[in-house]
């Protein structure tokens, strides 16, 4: 996500005839919350006020046009104003000029939107290789169930989202950190809980509605909305072969409404958790570049509560308290799941920049792919070394761990850095399924608490780690000008001298870690206390498919006689 | 008439076939079954945890022959399905009663 906030005010409507009206507005704002600017924005639903020449900005994100300075105490008045007049003074001259980056601009905004809207569509397609990857390392008797969670995950959370989710979570965006690439969202501005940089919940664009009526808050809500989905789905991975189907509905519900868009609001929607750079002095705030935590880690450490409050598959552990493998029904499915997550990967990470201006996106997806492939071969030879035999199942569980691993650092680390972080995640997910396995026996039929809980985990502590300072300079409004004494240094990590975004990184994502589990466990807890959300015994035993949904995968396998 | 029942592996179900056809066989029926014998199952790790596979997947052969090519049928399968170790199979012979074909009716040995 873009976090670097705009300098500039995007849309300035000056509507002299409804000055009264605009007056009004503007103390009723004022009164409501001290973060409303005094001239409201209005959403743009048709898209036809959004880029002008106040978008229009050169490769490195310096601005054709120059707004006037208001304080006349900043130390730097006389010079912005200075340049404000030379600006006024250049236009007046040449008005076609201005003219023509009015439609730069425009361009700018059209070329982000496509980009981010098609990224979004990539990531939407993640939805069909985690089906596929989830079925195919069940047993078969559970394969139309697996199939029935992983689209219902799809439609209930994305109704969710809608209603209440991405009001929570970007409903203060435009506050600390629009999103520049796409028009920057003036609209959304209002925080529900808390104010300035200490905002808890984002109050603004309930059902998509008012201020969310809006073309650049539409194709926000796309992208975002497709990132809530892939936490949405995470869970089928751990709590599958034996939950019930309307506790799972009530799960995506709840990961659509609350515990997502609670946390993603903290990091992304300019929280509190991103303001801590400015606040309390902890680097450039809390750093998740595409996901690891906001994402990854928070479907994971759901799942893991989730996991714990259901216990075991029957027959998991022997009397002995031993596990048992249940072999995957399907491989096929694994690897080509596998594939199409890893493709739909290249939209999740470079599509995070919200804009295919943003030129970080070749190093972002290069990297993503190292990571990928480094994950993948620990993966793998771990195995080998321990078992004697690398296991299918695991490359591509390695393959998604290095994956989950760079969601967070993509865009600030170097290749050779995405590589380690991959070889890290690989030795991570290797390590979390044998710990779930053998000694937490917390029982995880597709490895997701290790791949994406605890991978997660390691991507955001990494980009406190890794990061070089080449990448975002002025991100969640720290050291636009300078920062560590160099001018333009971006993130930087603990390899490259800044200690303070390391100690941020690790404080934010155990939070992650610890508000989804607590929060889930919680809420389950009681749910699962009033009516238990796990099948019965012999449901269980004879597979959830017929039980739950009246038809089995696979129904070629049974004999059927028509009379 | 005798029906012959023969446990075989299943990869050595393409060698069996090509010295059946050889020596004239021309009905056979397969069915893909599982089981154990004196071999007993075996272990596999799947993502680190040992599973054990009693039921080993075997297939089935099913001959029906007039009694005079018993024998000849007989070393055919023993030919192609021994591997010498242990888990090649057994070969079940036994008598039967009537044989029925159904299309025609013809029964006893011409229906074979």
């Amino acid at each position: 996500m873009t976090k670097i906030v705009e300098r500039r005010p995007l849309r300035r409507l000056v509507l002299p005839s409804r000055a009264a009206v605009l007056l009004a507005t503007s103390v009723l704002g004022v009164l409501l919350s001290p973060c409303f600017a005094v001239d409201v924005p209005k959403p743009d639903p048709a898209g036809i006020a959004t880029g002008d020449k106040t978008t229009a900005v050169d490769a490195g994100g310096n601005g054709f046009a120059v707004t006037e300075p208001t304080d006349k105490t900043a130390p730097d008045y006389a010079k912005n104003k200075k340049d404000f007049d030379d600006y006024q003074a250049q236009a007046a001259k040449e008005p076609l000029a201005v003219k023509l980056a009015d439609s730069v601009g425009h361009i700018r905004i059209a070329t982000n939107f496509a980009w981010t809207l098609n990224t979004g569509y990539l990531v939407l397609f993640m939805q069909a290789g985690f089906a596929l990857l989830t079925c195919g390392l069940v047993r078969k008797k559970n394969a139309a169930h697996l199939m029935m969670l992983n689209f219902a995950a799809y439609v209930f959370a994305f109704l969710a989202y809608y209603a209440v989710g991405y009001a929570f979570q970007f409903g203060a965006v435009a506050v600390n950190a629009a999103p520049g690439n796409l028009g920057g969202v003036p609209t959304l501005n209002h925080f529900l809980i808390g104010s300035g940089p200490w905002g808890f919940l984002g109050g603004n664009g309930f059902f998509l509605s008012g201020p969310a009526y809006d073309a650049g808050s539409n194709c926000l809500m796309l992208f975002e909305v497709v990132f809530m989905e892939t936490a949405g789905y995470i869970i089928v991975g751990s709590i599958c072969e034996r939950i019930t189907f309307w506790g799972f509905l009530l799960c995506e519900l709840f990961i659509g409404a609350i515990v997502y868009p609670v946390f993603g609001c903290w990091v992304w929607g300019g929280g509190w958790l991103s303001q801590v750079g400015a606040t309390m002095n902890l680097g450039h705030g809390y750093v998740d570049f595409a996901g690891s935590t906001v994402v990854h880690a928070l479907g994971g450490f759901t799942a893991m509560a989730l996991a714990v409050i259901l216990g075991p598959r029957l027959g998991k552990y022997g009397k002995d308290g031993k596990p048992r493998a249940f072999p995957a029904h399907n491989l096929v499915y694994v690897v080509t799941g596998t594939f199409i997550l890893l493709f739909g990967w290249m939209g999740f990470n470079p599509g995070s920049t919200l804009g295919a201006t943003d030129l970080r996106i070749s190093v972002i997806a290069v990297n993503t792919n190292l990571a990928a492939v480094a994950g993948s071969a620990t993966a793998l030879f771990l195995w080998y070394a321990l078992f004697g035999k690398p296991d299918v199942t695991m490359a591509c569980n390695g393959m998604l761990a290095g994956l989950v691993a760079i969601t967070a650092p993509c865009a600030f680390v170097s290749p050779t850095s995405a590589v380690i972080i991959g070889i890290l995640a690989g030795l991570l997910v290797c390590g979390g399924v044998l710990f779930n396995e053998r000694v937490s026996k917390i029982d995880d039929p597709c490895g997701a608490i290790s791949v994406h809980g605890f991978c997660g985990w390691l991507g955001a502590v990494s980009v406190g780690i890794f990061a070089d300072g080449t990448y975002g300079s002025g991100w969640n409004g720290i050291g636009a000008a300078t920062y560590l004494g160099h001018a333009g240094q971006g993130v930087t990590g603990l390899l490259h001298g800044d200690t303070h975004q390391f100690f941020c990184q690790l404080g934010g994502a155990t939070l992650c870690a610890l508000w989804a589990f607590g929060a889930t466990f919680v809420v389950f807890s009681i749910v699962n206390k009033i009516k238990s959300m796990r099948v019965p015994p012999e449901v269980e035993r004879e597979g959830l498919d017929i039980p739950e949904f009246g038809m089995s995968a696979y129904p070629e396998d049974a004999v059927v006689t028509v009379e | 008439m005798k029906r012959i029942d023969s446990i075989i592996r299943p990869q050595n179900l393409d060698e069996v076939k090509v010295r059946l056809t050889a020596i004239g066989v021309q009905a056979l029926t397969v069915a893909e079954v599982r089981g154990f014998g004196r071999q007993k199952g075996h272990t596999e790790v799947c993502r680190g945890t040992e599973y054990a596979v009693d039921f080993v997947p075997k297939i089935m052969l099913t001959i029906i022959a007039t009694d005079d090519r018993v024998t000849a049928i007989v070393d055919a399968i023993v030919a192609g399905a021994r591997t010498g170790k242990m888990g090649d199979g057994k070969i079940f012979v036994s008598p039967i009663d009537e044989v029925v074909r159904i299309r025609t009716g013809e029964t006893g040995d011409s229906a074979v």
